[in-house]
């Protein structure tokens, strides 16, 4: 809704980075192989064609996730999401694809709306998962059968929902760090970065 | 030796004869004289007795001297000889044992050379012997290595067999899978079997049903391709339409075509007349021109052709004039010209060297107007700072070396004052006076500015020092600003303001879960498989008190099994049952025909009586010719040679033998009957 009114507002800001980061984890975990490719199946977004999981468990996991990601940015509670990636055999991290989100909290719910088109604020977002899809050329090949995992950083007063429990940040022993694009809506501020372990025959 | 002993013995007693003679005459001579008294007489004959018995002792024991010598003499002489003697023997002996030196040294030579010959035998066999160590040594290596090698292959052979039992295990395992498969098969073809029965009548119902499909499918491709052409025909339609409409406007366009030919022939037709036109035209003007011209030349008369010819000369000598003029002038021009064009390169370069010093000179003024305001701004700088230090009543470190200069300072100006005085009190008054009086506000000047200038240098160090300080800590806040940066790359966060929230059932920990479920079934399969092996091989059969059978067993098997039970029974009874039977029979031989029957060896019988007398008499048989066929021949036993006589008759005579048993049994039943 907010995004067919002039203008960007919290509501619409934190549904455009929701939206963002339910298809850009779909990209991951195609692009990295954490799920065959034959149960993902391609749809259009963002003017580009992307996969999307058809597994119903992993669908109801992230929406679930998604769900409450969207809450915490509409509150500006949340201030990181991580996509973990570990080996199943020596439960070492081998990928950990970060993305900072800085919210803009002077934009109230009832603030006017700010200015900045859809259509820029996508041509961002293309260009960021365009670069995720990049950034697995000179990934190292993950060989062994691997699971995810999906971190947030809240604020630390934020109350643990049920079924939500706290966590280590699982970092990488011995990494190598990219930086990558990052988009803005005005309100929600989102970088992306990907670290990796280092291998030792590079 | 005695003639010389015997002559000295005549000398000596001639001697003591004179002597005595002698000194009667001397004595009777001298002493008359005197006259003196007979015991004077007397006294010296007794005196001249006693010294001839003291000269004859003398001699007595010279004589015996020279005797006890000469036997001294002898004796030695026998000594000599015998010394002489002992010498002889000596040197024989000395001769004897230097030969047994000589030969006892060739010995040892030759026991030298024996030892070196054996000295270097045995070197050379110690040589022998490292070699053969050596050899030993590598034979060895190589048993070892052959025993390596023995090791290894022992090893290939026991994974082989083993390979070899697991794929025997495979086979059977595939076997029974074959037979059950065999089993299915059979079934089914017997299932289809029944079905095909039931078919029969089906199929021709089903035959014609398929003609009938296949003349409908028939039917509707005809359909099909009618309805296609159909489907083209309003196509059709509109492509006839609009190649008609093609047609007629391509006739059209061809008329058009047509005429637009003929009119363009035209047009050049029409083109080409008038270029001629234009031609004539142009031709017939000129000649009226030059017929004009013609005709007022006509009309004038030579003279003004002269004149005219002559003005037209003076046209053309000036034309030439002002050409030859312009010539010179456009000569002496560019020569003066090439004259200039250096000079003027000359100056350009002098121009450009000019502006360059102008911009370096601007440049310097520029930098030495920064110097000026860097310097005004250092003086200022300078300034504030000693303002502040002075405003500042706090004890700092500095102002005590402020201080301290200070004092030298002041200590200084006391000096100088005193000294100026002195000066005044030496020399003449107003010269000194006014000498000393300029002196002291020079000495002052220059104590201030000595003062400023160490304060500045001090200020200055302080200043370099800080600003070092400073850079440090920049290159330090850098630092920590990457690091900070890297750690959140990373991943890391302040556990203070932030903490991490994952879902309880995220992919990860299901995975986790799943994996370690897995590695756990493997586990204990392994195990079950492990166990199930061991009683395996320790059985040597299928069990089948295993609660987990890999092989569910087979009808097939079981029957198998219950007819090997059953055949193994009826085995074991129909041994028993012959064993009694044969018990059985040898028993009634032994009653009814008198004789044990035992087959001690391959084709031998040893028969024993009953009657016989001792344990060990007993008849052999041999079974001769083809087995079965009962031709029999008699052994000698110490037993059958006492039956010589029976033997003749009924073997050789009448060659029965069961005749010659009867008899044998007669004989012994007699013997013992009457015994």
């Amino acid at each position: 809704m907010s995004k067919t009114l002039k203008g960007i507002t919290l509501k619409g800001s934190a549904e455009l980075v929701a939206e963002f980061f339910s298809f850009g984890i779909n990209s991951i975990l195609y692009q990295r192989g954490i799920y065959p490719a034959e149960t993902f199946t391609r749809v259009t977004q963002y003017d580009m064609s992307l996969q999307l999981t058809t597994d119903a468990k992993l669908k109801n996991y992230l929406t679930n996730v998604i769900s409450q990601l969207k809450e915490w940015l509409f509150d500006c509670t949340v201030q990181k999401l991580v996509v973990v990636i570990t080996c199943l055999e020596t439960n070492e991290v081998l990928e950990r694809w970060q993305f900072d989100i800085e919210c803009d909290k002077t934009a109230k719910e009832g603030s006017a709306p700010r200015e900045k088109s859809i259509k820029a604020i996508q041509e961002e977002i293309r260009s960021v998962i365009r670069q995720i899809t990049a950034t697995v050329t000179f990934l190292p090949l993950l060989e062994t059968a691997c699971a995810f995992d999906l971190l947030i950083y809240t604020d630390k007063d934020l109350e643990v929902p049920e079924q939500w429990e706290e966590s280590g940040p699982q970092l990488i022993d011995q990494s190598e760090e990219v930086r990558l694009r990052s988009f803005t809506t005005t309100i929600h501020k989102v970088n992306s970065m990907v670290a990796y372990k280092r291998t030792n025959s590079t | 030796m005695d003639d010389m002993e015997d002559t000295t013995i005549f000398s000596t007693l001639k001697s003591f004869k004179s002597l005595i003679s002698g000194p009667d005459h001397s004595l009777l001579e001298t002493e008359p004289a005197y006259g003196r008294s007979d015991l004077q007489k007397l006294y010296t004959k007794r005196v001249e007795l006693e010294e001839a018995a003291e000269r004859v002792r003398s001699h007595t024991s010279l004589l015996q001297l020279t005797q006890e010598k000469q036997q001294m003499e002898l004796s030695h002489k026998r000594a000599r000889i015998e010394l002489e003697k002992e010498a002889h023997s000596s040197s024989r002996d000395l001769q004897r044992e230097i030969d047994r030196n000589r030969e006892l040294l060739l010995k040892i030579r030759r026991l030298e050379e024996k030892e070196e010959k054996a000295n270097q035998a045995l070197n050379e066999q110690m040589e022998n012997n490292k070699a053969l160590k050596r050899n030993l040594e590598e034979l060895h290596k190589k048993a070892n290595e052959k025993d390596r090698k023995l090791t290894e292959a022992d090893q290939m052979i026991s994974e082989l067999k083993d390979e070899t039992r697991r794929l025997n295990q495979k086979i059977q395992i595939q076997e029974s899978k074959f037979s059950t498969q065999n089993l299915e098969i059979q079934a089914l073809q017997e299932q289809l079997d029944v079905q095909r029965k039931y078919e029969l009548p089906c199929t021709q119902t089903h035959t014609e049903l398929e003609r009938r499909l296949a003349l409908q499918e028939q039917d509707s491709v005809i359909v099909r391709n009618m309805k296609s052409e159909m489907v083209r025909l309003p196509e059709l339609e509109r492509e006839i339409k609009r190649l008609r409409e093609e047609n007629a406007f391509l006739r059209e366009t061809k008329e058009n075509n047509s005429l637009l030919k003929e009119e363009t022939e035209g047009l050049r037709k029409k083109l080409e007349r008038v270029e001629r036109v234009m031609e004539e035209k142009l031709k017939a003007e000129l000649e009226k021109e030059v017929n004009s011209y013609t005709h007022t030349e006509d009309s004038l008369t030579l003279s003004d052709l002269s004149r005219e010819v002559i003005q037209i000369q003076q046209r053309e000598l000036n034309l030439k004039q002002q050409n030859y003029t312009l010539n010179s002038s456009i000569r002496s021009v560019e020569k003066a010209r090439a004259e200039l064009l250096p000079e003027i390169a000359q100056m350009r370069a002098k121009a450009q060297e000019e502006q360059k010093k102008r911009e370096n000179q601007d440049s310097l003024v520029r930098r030495m107007q920064k110097r000026v305001l860097l310097l005004t701004k250092e003086r200022d700088g300078m300034r504030a700072i000693l303002e502040s230090y002075d405003s500042e009543l706090a004890t700092s470190e500095y102002s005590p070396q402020l201080m301290f200069r200070v004092k030298e300072a002041e200590d200084m100006l006391q000096k100088v004052q005193a000294h100026n005085t002195e000066m005044e009190v030496r020399t003449t008054l107003p010269i000194m006076h006014t000498k000393s009086f300029l002196q002291i506000p020079a000495l002052g000047q220059e104590m201030t500015f000595y003062l400023y200038t160490c304060m500045c240098l001090f200020f200055r160090q302080k200043i370099e020092e800080l600003e070092a300080e400073r850079q440090r800590l920049e290159e330090q806040n850098n630092i920590l600003e990457m690091r900070l940066e890297r750690h959140n790359l990373q991943g890391d966060y302040d556990p203070v303001k932030t903490k991490v929230i994952h879902l309880q059932m995220n992919p990860t920990s299901i995975a986790k879960q799943q994996h370690a479920d897995e590695v756990e079934q493997l586990r204990l399969e392994c195990q079950l498989l492990r166990d199930r092996i061991r009683k395996i091989e320790a059985g040597g059969g299928v069990t089948t008190d295993d609660t987990t059978l890999i092989i569910p067993p087979s009808q097939e098997i079981l029957d198998l099994r219950k007819q090997m039970e059953s055949a193994e029974l009826k085995n074991q009874r129909l041994k028993e049952v012959f064993q009694k039977k044969i018990q059985e029979f040898r028993t009634a031989c032994y009653v009814l025909t008198g004789y044990q029957i035992d087959i001690t060896v391959e084709n031998q019988y040893r028969l024993t009586s009953v009657y016989a007398e001792h344990m060990e008499d007993s008849l052999l048989f041999k079974s001769t010719g083809p087995v079965g066929s009962g031709s029999m021949q008699l052994l000698e036993t110490d037993f059958s040679r006492t039956l010589t006589g029976l033997v003749d008759l009924h073997l050789f005579h009448q060659k029965s033998i069961p005749v010659f048993l009867s008899a044998v049994t007669i004989e012994l039943f007699s013997r013992q009957t009457v015994t």
